[in-house]
């Protein structure tokens, strides 16, 4: 079986599969690199025909000794407790899709890594904005109003955190916009929270306000206290590094006049 | 008198003069002002609406704050399944 070798973030990622729709989605969704990675990140295995069509988002969790398993009507994974060596079954390319960003996301909050927020993600000066809000808000309307800037993300944003410190990677899990496949990488200059509005408007955030805002933009499946402390300390990081405001804005694009 | 302590460990955020309390089994969060952080912190040991009256006397010199508040408040918390009785 042939392997394939992306990188998502800092991680290089292995990723076998015998199905070809799964291959070719790999292929157009992920930067691929020729050659072997001699120590993949994540080593990930995909199997086609699991379950029934997509019918909601609900995954269930559980836990059995070093084995997490994430189920939902269209996948299952079956994961290491450190996330390292997983298998993937999924009913289509659309399954796979979230099941990829279930387990990425749970792997960089398990490694203390970073966060996977719900948001599109702008290039302007070298420098990353995200605009994050509520379903409907506007995030890809906010997208698509940032032309000819370049997008880092158009649906999940993968933030790395350190202490004083948030790098934006170019994120392969996208809803309208291809990834250009660059492997980019910007310091996050500022998030905006969307309220689609008449006027063009941005107010500063308090933190705690900033932080209880932001809890439900993470892309996180709850299922042991210690990972959601993980998550909290992670983005209380997150707020004391970059500054979070609330953004009315018109559909059109004057609003970067408030960012930049 | 009753005597309070929290029900179980909480992650506690501590941003600017806010606290955060997350219920981590839950899935719920409590913010606090600084006092209410204050109390929070105390109440890891059994407390009385007293010794937490007196000990906001003896931290915030300038803040008047009277038994019936701390009542009402450890009342909130326990509304917010933060707090229990102490047995």
């Amino acid at each position: 079986m042939e392997l394939l070798y992306t990188k998502v973030g800092t991680h290089e990622i292995e990723i076998s599969t015998e199905s070809k729709d799964f291959k070719d989605f790999i292929q157009r969704n992920f930067s691929i690199f020729r050659g072997k990675t001699s120590d993949p990140d994540l080593k990930i295995i995909i199997k086609k025909g699991f379950g029934k069509p997509f019918v909601n988002y609900q995954v269930e969790v559980s836990k059995h000794e070093e084995k997490i398993n994430f189920q939902r009507s269209d996948y299952l994974i079956e994961t290491g407790s450190d996330y390292r060596y997983s298998v993937i079954y999924a009913h289509n390319e659309f399954a796979l899709k979230h099941a990829i960003t279930n387990l990425y996301s749970s792997f960089i909050v398990y490694h203390n890594w970073g966060l996977l927020i719900h948001s599109s993600c702008a290039l302007e000066n070298r420098k990353a904005h995200i605009f994050s809000g509520q379903s409907g808000a506007g995030k890809s309307t906010a997208a698509k109003l940032s032309a000819p800037r370049e997008l880092l993300s158009d649906e999940a944003t993968i933030l790395k955190i350190d202490d004083g410190k948030v790098t934006v990677f170019d994120s392969p899990f996208r809803s309208e916009f291809q990834a250009t496949g660059t492997n980019k990488s910007a310091p996050l200059a500022s998030i905006q929270l969307l309220h689609q509005a008449l006027h063009n408007n941005r107010t500063n955030l308090k933190k705690s306000d900033a932080l209880i805002q932001l809890l439900d933009k993470v892309f996180y499946w709850a299922h042991s206290p210690e990972e959601t402390k993980q998550v909290i300390k992670l983005l209380n990081k997150l707020v004391e590094t970059v500054p979070v405001y609330d953004l009315h804005f018109q559909k059109n694009n004057r609003f970067w006049e408030l960012i930049s | 008198m009753a005597r309070y302590v929290q029900k179980s460990s909480y992650e506690t955020t501590h941003l600017d003069n806010e606290w955060i309390i997350l219920n981590t089994e839950e899935y719920t969060v409590t913010t606090l002002n600084d006092v209410g952080g204050f109390c929070w912190s105390l109440l890891k040991e059994e407390q009385t609406s007293e010794s937490l009256t007196q000990a906001v006397g003896r931290e915030y010199q300038a803040t008047e704050v009277s038994e019936r508040e701390i009542e009402e408040f450890l009342s909130h918390l326990m509304e917010c399944g933060l707090v229990k009785y102490a047995v």
